[in-house]
């Protein structure tokens, strides 16, 4: 034992070291492996792993699913459309409809570009996180005179808004699943 | 991107990394305890070696009450058929927690049926069934999103499970490291494998970091083999089957468990491991170098004579696995000192090794699935020692076939052998996913011992350097 108790103790204040530093990300119980057999089959069978039922105290994955699969009268999903206001937030809302799953933002001028003005409308469709699940369609205006005159925004900018819009799905998701 | 969405929370966490889910700070939640379990109900077609014996099985003579009486030594044999049914089922109590500055909290705690292997039937209401439920894994757990996570308990440890690489194993029941082994008789070890579970549950703290780059980092420490609440010695006196004991009598017999799942020579074992995941042109990669290590018991057998008589435990192993539109291939290797119990080899054997590959493909609701394993171990059943005239050294009860046995200068015989021994199978198997948490499974295994010159099947004539089996099983598993 003695042998290995130098390396042991050096490793252990390193691992101490990096866990110390900031930027680590969380590992979830779920992204261990396992040798237990209900879990082995839950994970097998694409089954979410924290079945079963709760015989104490608040189920809180089945009031996320509920609230994702259109509970509490949203027709849309609630992770999409959750990351969708969160993603259009540094723009002025104009109008949402959860029913419809629209978000439709007022015109805004960034600041470090005056002279363009861009607005973005987003639909949410459907009760499920998928990846489809989002479109964005942002417009944008450039400064003629007086005149604000469309023009063209690239395509990457909606895809990328979509992207945006999805990884803070996948966030949400990923905070209510590890409750 | 979009790929990534469409898996489940697991694998998008282990493919996108640090880049996303930064912890933050929410808002407490009461515990929760939660319960669910599993079944299971295989039929399965065997074909196997040892499937009769000539020989005396040496099952005490006296079972159930006293009119029951199983014929006395040299005429107790049997002969197996090939079909059976084998069912198992688990429960298993889960709690969580989570405190407001982001910490959580929890216990798991599985009870199993499948603790008792066969029957001895000591008295007609004395004896505990085959299904009789035991504890399985038992532990806490506390997780900080910065500081990483501490399991306390009965549970695998870094290597023995949690963070291992490439073992292909998410179809059927498992391939060659599956419920095959349900079905065949353990004669030889010829349905033993060395899979990661396989390590056991030897009550031990684990610590497991965050992960920085996509590469998180664990260790853990059992100080011995066994598990469970109280001491381990059956009565007044310090024995070896004390949980505590460092040095006892027979301690040479311990080198592979014994004695229920929970006995073994093996002591402070430490494992290490370190896993890369992450995302290159679409593939999920992971990748695991780990490192096993443990002391043994000394052997107490010659009084006031503590003797070394195992190898320490020293085992790397690295493996890979890929995944890409469905499919998973994985590959891993491991080297070291350990028999193919996972047990502690005796002092002078070679190190084993043992190359597991396999690949898997999921699609809808069905997923195929095969995997491959060869492994050299240490050969002969080295769990035991013979002392040599000098009584200070030992020599293995068994040799090379031809070798000059060091002590008595005979030249060992063909069945004394502790040559190398060359184990390997392969799996195939299928899953239809008829609701989720409920497979319907087939699964074919092939699992292959050789060894020349040892008799792997004494109950036929002649050496029998070989024992085989082939299991096809088919049945439904729930889990809930």
């Amino acid at each position: 034992m003695t042998h290995i108790a130098r390396p042991t103790l050096t490793l252990g204040f390193a691992l101490s070291l990096l866990a110390a530093c900031s930027g680590g990300r969380q590992v979830g119980n779920e992204e261990y492996g396992t040798d237990n057999r209900r879990e082995l089959a839950l994970r097998q069978t694409g089954a979410a792993t924290n079945s079963g039922i709760v015989v104490f105290g608040v189920d809180r994955t089945r009031q996320a699913q509920e609230a994702a699969s259109g509970g509490g009268g949203m027709t849309v999903n609630a992770f999409l459309w959750r990351a969708t206001l969160d993603t259009l937030s540094f723009m002025p809302l104009s109008s949402a409809d959860p029913f419809g799953g629209v978000i439709i933002t007022d015109w805004y001028s960034p600041p470090q570009a005056e002279g363009e003005r861009f607005k973005a409308t987003a639909y949410v469709i459907g009760r499920q996180l998928r990846s489809d699940g989002v479109r964005v369609q942002v417009f944008r205006q450039v400064s003629r005179g007086n005149q604000w005159v469309d023009a063209p925004a690239s395509n990457a900018t909606n895809a990328e808004m979509e992207d945006r819009v999805l990884a803070r799905a996948r966030e949400l998701r990923s905070q209510s699943a590890g409750r | 991107m979009r790929k990534i969405l469409l898996g489940t929370t697991a694998v998008v966490s282990a493919v996108v990394g640090a880049a996303v889910m930064a912890p933050q700070a929410s808002a407490q939640e009461a515990p929760t305890v939660r319960i669910g379990g599993f079944f299971r109900a295989y039929y399965g077609y065997t074909q196997q070696t040892s499937a009769q014996s000539t020989a005396s099985t040496n099952l005490p003579t006296t079972v159930g009450n006293s009119t029951t009486f199983i014929p006395a030594g040299g005429t107790n044999i049997a002969r197996l058929g090939k079909h059976d049914i084998s069912t198992d089922a688990g429960i298993d109590v889960i709690v969580n927690g989570k405190l407001a500055n982001g910490l959580t909290y929890g216990a798991q705690i599985s009870l199993n049926s499948s603790g008792i292997e066969g029957r001895q039937l000591v008295g007609s209401r004395s004896s505990a069934g085959k299904t009789t439920v035991a504890v399985d894994e038992m532990y806490a757990f506390i997780a900080h999103p910065r500081f990483g996570q501490v399991r306390f308990g009965d549970e695998d440890g870094v290597m023995g499970g949690l963070m291992n690489s490439g073992w292909v194993q998410g179809f059927g029941t498992g391939g060659v490291h599956g419920s095959w082994e349900s079905f065949v008789t353990r004669q030889a070890g010829g349905r033993t494998t060395t899979a990661p579970g396989g390590l056991g549950d030897a009550s031990k703290i684990i610590y497991m970091t965050p992960q920085f780059a996509g590469f998180d980092f664990g260790a853990s420490f059992a100080p011995n083999a066994n598990v469970g609440e109280d001491v381990g010695c059956p009565n007044e006196g310090a024995s070896g089957f004390c949980d505590r004991a460092t040095a006892f009598s027979g301690a040479r017999n311990f080198g592979i468990y014994a004695a229920g799942p929970e006995q073994a020579a093996r002591r402070n074992e430490y494992q290490l491991a370190a896993r890369w995941r992450g995302n290159v042109a679409g593939v999920g990669l992971a990748a695991t170098v780990g490192y096993i290590g443990a002391s043994a018991a000394r052997d107490l057998t010659n009084s006031g004579q503590q003797q070394r008589v195992f190898n320490n435990m020293n085992i790397i192993q690295a493996g890979l696995q890929a995944s890409y539109a469905g499919f998973t291939v994985g590959a891993n290797y491991t080297y070291g000192d350990y028999n193919f119990f996972w047990g502690n080899t005796l002092r002078g054997d070679r190190a084993a090794e043992q190359l597991v590959v396999g690949g898997q493909y999921v699609a809808g609701p069905i997923t195929v699935g095969a995997n491959f394993v060869t492994g050299l171990f240490e050969g002969a059943s080295r769990n035991n020692l013979t002392e040599s005239a000098i009584g200070t050294s030992f020599v293995p009860s068994s040799g090379r076939p031809g070798a000059i046995n060091p002590v008595t200068g005979a030249v060992q015989g063909a069945a004394n052998n502790s040559a190398s021994m060359r184990r390997w199978g392969m799996g195939i198997g299928a899953n239809y996913r008829l609701a989720p948490g409920m497979d319907l499974i087939a699964e074919y295994v092939h699992y292959s011992v050789r060894e020349q010159g040892r008799d792997l099947d004494f109950n036929r004539p002649g050496i029998q350097s070989r024992a085989f089996s082939n299991v096809f099983l088919t049945g439904v598993r729930m889990a809930f």
